[in-house]
């Protein structure tokens, strides 16, 4: 049995999750469910990729969404562009996102290995900048239109509610994706040693891992982690426009990765889709965008404000 | 020998004579300039008064706009450093701050016919009460989770409160008239450098006082400046409050400045320009931030003239120029964190040693280096 699902914490957190969720089913916010639980999975992801870097290098990565915005224009100059199959053309995008990743650990976060925190912060945000400024030229700032793999509408219906393939395709293909890495950092050496780095770094260098190498490998599999991300989630939008992920998914998965304490893999995916279904209810319930400009990023900062103020741990996190 | 004599005599000195050749005579005077040095000094002074006073009167009104943005540029460069640098707190959502000034303005002149000086002084309040409120939050979060709260609430005031038909004119934008006797360019580009020197008096004041030096003592350690009986709290929020005035002030001038104020001009990019500027100025250098704040505020302008006058390089060719800013702006900051962490501020420093009458050297440049305070969290 996975580690996560053995924890009490996460059980009652998800507990809540099924709670709410038939709330939302019985008074009718379906379409607002399926479709917060979908969104929601793709800001797990990127969540993922911020806890692992918080754990490896104590950084808030703000270039995160960069990392698969690059991996967006890849896929769409390789495979929309030149015509290569979409497959191919995925793995070339995944490896631009990793190699971007790479060239930041290399190039920024190492040299500032000592700096501050906050430094560290400003220079990843200034990376996240670079990007958006270079797509922003070489991409002619125009938005782009991406057609999803998988057409078809109305083959689907989950509690009456129609759901596209491509959606049902980022579904599965996130929940085989946190399946797998559930077992990478429980049962792989390398997935361990990563654990190990971010709990004692000191001891793990001494056990004869190279902390330095595990900070670049974290840091190219979060690349990974957000390319996947933005090319799952892209098509589903059908279109992207410099600095994609950066606007829609970012600060989500900031406050999806506080939701799950920072520290926590399960709970920044499930920190995700919490944030997704609250930011579609909000997107959808009358109450709200009737009275409320912009409710779903009013929602996600309430959020952010009252998880911060009432459980700074995180819902799943454990008090230290 | 009594205890006057003792203090009197130079032991230090003399030893140090021994030690070090170069210190050979012990009484050297300090470093005085002769008249011709004077000279030179009130000079170079004079030659950038004049840059800064009378080189926009021989310009036409388009160039003049865009000079008193860099001016205003400053002032919220400014803000941001008291955040930035005196408290080690970083603003991502600056661009709320300062918009939050601006439609303030403009809604007190438009909507409410209210003269300029009062709009401004509204926008002042307004911005300090939502520096005083975050600043709240703040205190239970430090660190890296205060820029993720400022970060979501820039975005969230991007998404809904400039979005506020009744307040911001929507996606129409609220007009936002230049005051009665500054209606021309060069007469508002002197306003707001009249403001941009009243906030660099402000500030410099402020940072002598108790307050300021509390606060110097709660960046480098918050406990043991607690140790001491200092307010933590009490004195972070004053420099929140200050922050928010400044940035207040900042969005009121750009929007009578523009004389127009839209919402989609405040955006995250917006935000990470006011971070970029300030770090490339030089944290806690009130110089640096000023020159860094105006470089960022012309730097489209720099490129323009340069394309105007017929520069042929392959590589800017190549680098179309409205997007020359944002490209460099980035790699200036990168490099500034990972080579130079004192930024402009510390470039230039050599030579205001020399306008202060001291000699000119490029030693002890690293006489304080600038370290963005560590993490509270």
């Amino acid at each position: 049995m996975p580690r996560f699902l053995a924890s009490r914490s996460a059980l009652v957190g998800t507990a809540i999750v099924v709670v709410v969720a038939a709330v939302m089913v019985a008074s009718g916010q379906r379409q607002a469910l399926v479709i917060g639980v979908i969104t929601g999975a793709g800001y797990g992801l990127v969540a993922l990729g911020l806890v692992l870097i918080y754990k490896s290098s104590g950084v808030f990565n703000f270039a995160q969404g960069e990392f698969g915005t690059v991996a967006v224009y890849t896929l769409y100059g390789v495979h929309d562009l030149a015509g290569v199959p979409l497959l191919p053309a995925m793995l070339v995008g995944l490896a631009a996102a990793a190699a971007m990743a790479l060239a930041t650990e290399r190039v920024i976060i190492r040299p500032l290995f000592s700096a501050p925190r906050v430094t560290l912060l400003v220079a990843t945000a200034g990376v996240s900048l670079l990007a958006i400024s270079l797509e922003l030229w070489l991409g002619e700032a125009r938005i782009r239109f991406i057609q999803p793999a998988l057409g078809r509408l109305d083959r689907v219906s989950v509690f009456g509610v129609q759901v596209s393939d491509q959606r049902l395709l980022v579904l599965a293909a996130l929940l085989m994706l946190a399946v797998l890495l559930g077992l990478f950092f429980s049962r792989t050496n390398l997935g361990l040693a990563i654990l190990g780095v971010s709990q004692e770094p000191v001891a793990t260098e001494l056990m004869g891992i190279s902390v330095r190498r595990l900070s670049s490998f974290t840091w190219a599999l979060t690349g990974v982690l957000a390319g996947l991300a933005g090319m799952l989630t892209a098509p589903v939008v059908g279109s992207f426009a410099p600095g994609f992920l950066t606007t829609t998914s970012l600060i989500p998965a900031f406050t999806a990765a506080v939701l799950g304490g920072m520290t926590s893999l399960p709970g920044a995916f499930v920190g995700g889709v919490v944030v997704g279904v609250a930011q579609s209810l909000a997107v959808s319930a009358p109450i709200f965008y009737e009275n409320i400009p912009g409710p779903g990023a009013v929602m996600v900062f309430v959020l952010l404000v009252v998880v911060l103020a009432l459980r700074p741990q995180g819902l799943l996190g454990k008090s230290s | 020998m009594s205890l006057e004599e003792s203090i009197d005599a130079p032991p230090v000195l003399e030893e140090h004579a021994v030690a070090d050749p170069i210190a050979v005579q012990p009484a050297a005077p300090p470093f005085r300039p002769r008249p011709v040095g004077w000279m030179a000094r009130g000079i170079v002074m004079a030659a950038v008064a004049a840059l800064v006073l009378l080189l926009p009167t021989t310009k036409g009104a388009v160039d003049v706009h865009i000079y008193t943005q860099a001016v205003i540029f400053a002032i919220i460069g400014l803000s941001l450093n008291v955040l930035l640098g005196y408290t080690g707190q970083i603003s991502l959502g600056h661009h709320a701050f300062v918009g939050i000034g601006a439609f303030t303005s403009a809604y007190m002149v438009t909507v409410h016919g209210q003269p300029f000086v009062a709009a401004v002084a509204m926008a002042m309040v307004v911005g300090g009460l939502q520096a005083l409120l975050l600043g709240a939050v703040s205190l239970r979060i430090t660190g890296l989770y205060f820029a993720l709260v400022t970060l979501a609430y820039g975005t969230m005031a991007e998404e809904s409160l400039f979005n506020i038909q009744k307040l911001t004119g929507g996606s129409a934008g609220q007009p936002a008239p230049k005051p009665t006797w500054f209606t021309t360019d060069l007469r508002y580009y002197y306003l707001c450098l009249a403001f941009l020197a009243a906030v660099i008096w402000v500030d410099w004041r402020l940072m002598k006082t108790k307050g300021g030096r509390a606060l110097s003592a709660v960046r480098e350690n918050p406990r043991v400046a607690a140790t001491f009986g200092t307010d933590v709290k009490i004195y972070t929020l004053m420099a929140f409050v200050v922050a928010g005035v400044f940035a207040g002030l900042g969005g009121a001038l750009l929007a009578h400045n523009d004389t127009f104020v839209v919402r989609d001009l405040f955006n995250f990019q917006l935000a990470l320009v006011f971070v970029i500027m300030t770090v490339v100025g030089g944290l806690r250098n009130r110089t640096g931030v000023v020159i860094g704040s105006a470089f960022f505020g012309l730097i489209g302008y720099f490129f323009d003239k340069l394309f105007e006058h017929g520069l042929d390089l392959r590589v800017l060719k190549v680098l179309p120029k409205e997007y020359a800013p944002i490209v460099i702006g980035p790699m200036l900051l990168l490099f500034t964190l990972t080579r130079h962490p004192g930024g402009m501020g510390q470039q230039v420093r050599p030579l205001q040693r020399w306008l202060r009458g001291g000699r000119f050297s490029f030693k002890d440049t690293h006489e304080d280096e600038v370290r963005v305070s560590d993490v509270r969290a």
